[in-house]
Formats: structure tokens, sequence, C-alpha cells
């Protein structure tokens, strides 16, 4: 299987600076791993564990401390898009959603012939409505808000994807359809996918790989299925168990600070 | 305890009225936890809110009937209602900080509740909360919004209420915080003539708290099912963990 990217000890610090002192504080320690093309993976991990500074450093938004990030791309502009968690205020609230998907599928080198079938294609692949077309962006739901925003990058023909927390703030049920929209995307537009979520049970239905994050660390990396079912480190076992609310209270008291 | 007989809620417009919830009815009886499971804008919070008539009578319309130990809320002078609110039954909602003046230290509220130094202390270590030195002193926009939801739940429980009613307890916080409430929640439900009534879209949560639960969509209430039987009966809506 070809590589898309390969992430290769990469090491992010920041800078605390207080009056009179500052210390560097090591928000991404020693990260290295590969994505395939065309695959699903998962990052998991609590809040504050660095999954998306690892997406912010992917996509360039910042620079690493060290170590290399390497991709393997075909087309080398707008290859590589994230869907950031508040969509909201990534759609221009005040153009229509239709004008916004079309001049995107015209930044694309090559023009496809029907402006208009490539539309339909993106917002039917996306379960966007024909009748919210011509809506602006602050006229939609959170969720009608995503898809748009979801149809907005494919448009732009990405070979990669990033998605940041795409359920959170989901119903049950949206949470169901948002898992097979993503895997319909994945094969009917050949992109590769990765997903950051601290939704275990969502990821188990949606990745083949998954990397599990421990305070700026991969504690663990492989088969979702596999490593869910029969976990090796300490800290997937645990995040197993609070996801199923299954802990006590002497466990509880060792984490929470 | 509780009896609910919601025959109509809706919004009053200029010509007419827009049907939020009809038909629902069901008792709450003590020592169980129940929930009501239901997605975005199903009417989950206005429910909760109808049952101790805090929902603004120029704003909707609300045909009701609430029970609470034989006395109707919707009957009951305002004294007495206000007597039910401060000592049966409490809240937690969901943007739990809001329901802090930001210009008043916690301290304010604690001592206002109770004067039991060391329930107020013993509560405030179990949920891994500062100290109450430290704490009295602090102001709502120094926490997080899983330390105001512990908060707001420590100051429920030393009122000592009859009945929790608890809005999507564990959005927005993390699992371990969600875990820590659940624990606490059902040590509540186990005490004397107490029960609690959650609404949520987290089936994991629902699954492992509840005693019975109920299904909100299409305006209504399905009847309350023990937790077993209502997940063989919606198994196929659900996204379920398979193992």
């Amino acid at each position: 299987m070809s590589k898309i990217l390969s992430i290769n000890n990469l090491i992010y610090k920041v800078k605390e600076t207080n009056l009179f002192t500052s210390k560097e504080k090591t928000i991404l320690d020693n990260i290295s791993f590969d994505i395939n093309r065309g695959e699903i993976i998962g990052i998991a991990g609590e809040s504050g564990s660095g999954k998306t500074t690892i997406a912010k450093l992917i996509t360039g938004i910042i620079s690493p401390s060290s170590g290399t990030i390497k991709f393997e791309l075909i087309n080398n502009s707008n290859s590589v898009q994230i869907l950031f968690q508040n969509t909201g205020q990534i759609l221009n609230p005040f153009r229509k959603i239709e004008d916004i998907i079309e001049e995107a599928i015209k930044l694309r080198k090559n023009l496809p012939e029907e402006i208009e079938n490539e539309k339909e294609k993106i917002f039917s692949s996306v379960n966007f409505k024909r009748e919210y077309w011509g809506n602006i962006g602050s006229n939609l739901s959170g969720g009608q808000q995503q898809r748009a925003a979801l149809a907005r990058l494919l448009a732009v023909q990405p070979e990669l994807l990033i998605l940041d927390e795409p359920f959170s703030a989901q119903d049950f049920e949206s949470k169901k359809t948002l898992v097979e929209l993503f895997k319909s995307i994945n094969e009917k537009f050949n992109v590769t996918l990765m997903c950051i979520s601290h939704d275990l049970n969502a990821l188990r239905d949606l990745c083949k790989r998954v990397i599990i994050m421990y305070k700026g660390k991969i504690v663990e990396i492989g088969n979702t299925k596999e490593v869910l079912a029969d976990p090796s480190h300490a800290y997937t076992k645990y995040l197993i168990k609070a996801e199923k609310y299954n802990l006590n209270h002497s466990e509880l008291l060792e984490r929470i600070d | 305890m509780l009896k609910i007989d919601i025959k109509e809620i809706s919004i009053k417009k200029h010509t007419e009225n827009i049907l939020l919830l009809k038909n629902i009815k069901f008792d709450l009886s003590k020592n169980k936890i129940f929930t009501i499971l239901g997605k975005n804008g199903t009417g989950k919070s206005t429910l909760i809110k109808s049952i101790t008539k805090l929902l603004d009578n120029n704003i909707y319309k609300i045909i009701a009937e609430v029970l609470w130990e034989g006395k109707d809320v919707y009957k009951v002078d305002y004294e007495e209602l206000l007597k039910i609110r401060a000592n049966y039954i409490k809240y937690i909602f969901q943007d739990a900080i809001n329901s802090f003046d930001h210009f008043k230290q916690f301290g304010y509220y604690f001592n206002k509740f109770c004067k039991d130094e060391n329930e107020i202390s013993d509560l405030l270590e179990y949920f891994i909360l500062p100290k109450k030195e430290k704490l009295f002193k602090m102001y709502p926009y120094e926490v997080s919004g899983g330390m105001a939801q512990r908060i707001s739940l420590v100051l429920a429980l030393l009122t000592k209420p009859k009945l929790l009613i608890l809005d999507e307890p564990t959005s927005g916080i993390d699992s371990a915080i969600a875990n820590l409430m659940l624990l606490k929640l059902k040590d509540f439900a186990t005490e004397k003539g107490n029960s609690v009534l959650l609404v949520t879209q987290d089936i994991l949560f629902a699954q492992k708290i509840s005693v019975e639960i109920a299904m909100l969509k299409d305006l209504t209430l399905s009847t309350f099912y023990k937790t077993k039987e209502f997940f063989n009966k919606y198994n196929s809506e659900l996204l379920l963990v398979n193992d």
C-alpha cells in the first residue's frame, strides 16, 4: 500500500512566559506514524492530549519545533483539507452555499465539463438537499452547516481530508448517519480520511486503524477492533472503561486533577 | 411521588401556535433513575422545565397537570410553588456555569444553602474539587464547564432534594467527570425516597445509569421501559457497541 503521509519524530513545544520566568512546555513528544493512501485512520485521546495540534501541524497552520512531515501527493495544491470543529465559523454567513461550492469547483486545475453536474454530485454525496442550496450560511442548522462545509472541502478534490471532532454536538442518529457518510465519501471521492475524535464508539465503526494519544505521546497504534478489544497500554484500558462509565471512585481519583 | 400529565405545550405566535409536545403522561416513583432519550430539538429541555412551571406563560401555552405528592404544581399558589422548587425538586442545567451570578463568589451559594461544614468538605472531596477555603473565593469565570457542573451538583445535593432533574449531564464534559457524577447519582437514588430524572442523548450513559428509559420523538413520549427492554426495542435506531 502506498503512503500519502509519513510523520517522523515530530516535536512541538511552546514557551510559557510569566512575568519573570519562561519555560518550555512539550505539547507533542516524538510522534511518528504513516498514513496509507485511501485508508480511514482515527486519532483518539482525551482533551489536551494533542490531537488537534497534529492536525494543525499537518495542514501547516503551525510549524513543528523539530521532525518531519512528508507528503506523497499527486496534485500539489489544495490536496490537504481540514474540517474544523466549529463549522459555523468557516462558512461565510452572508453568501449562498451554492455560490461558495461553485467557486470552489472553479479553483480546480482541470475544470469539469458540467459544473452543474459536479455540484449535484457533491451535494448529494453529503446529503445536502436542493431546497437549501440557495440558503446563506447563517440560515442553516449546525448539522447542515457541517455538511455544507464538507461539500466545500470536497469541491477542491482533496487527497487527504482531516476531520476534527466531527461528532461533537451530534445526536445519536446523526452520528450514525455521519459515520456512513464519511465511509461513502472515502470510497466515492477516493480521499484518505484522518478522523480526530474522543468518541471511541464512533471511531470503532469508522476507522480501520486507530492511534491512541496520551499527554502528547502515541501510546498505541493499530487495527481499531484489535486495539479496542485487547488494549496493551494502561491508558487505553482506562479510556475504554471511562467511555462505558465503568470506573470506580478510586480509579477516577488518580486521573482527574 | 410525581405524576405528570401534559396535554399540550406550544409556543404562542401572532396568528397560530406551534405545537411542541402533546399527550405526555408518566409517573415517577421513588428510588429509581429515569432517563428520557431524544434527538436534538425534540423538546427534552422544554419537557423537564415544564415540570416545575419554569416555562414563561407569555411565550408558551401549557395545558398540563403535574402532581407533586398530590399537589398540582400548576394550581398551587406562588409561595407553595417556590417551596416545592426550593426543597424538593432541583435542577442541574446543561450550561451550569450560567446558573451562577458572575459577580458572586461560590462561597455566597454554599453559605446560603448549608451550615454543615463537614458535609460540604466531604462532597467537595468526593467530586475532586478544590478545598472550600479556595473554592469559596473563586468566581464562576475561573472554573471550567466540568467544574461548574460538579459545583452545581454539590449545591443541589446539599439542599437534600427528593427529585434531581438533570439536563444533558454529559455534554461538554469528559467521560471521567461524567463517570464520577454517575456514581454519585446512583448513590443518591438509593437513599430514602429519592429519585433522579435525566434527559440525555448519551446512549451509553443512559444504559449504564437508568432503571427505566423512555424515548421522546414526534412530539410525544413513549412509555418508560426497563433499561434492557428499552434497548431491545430501540436497538436498530441507536448506534451501539456490539460486543
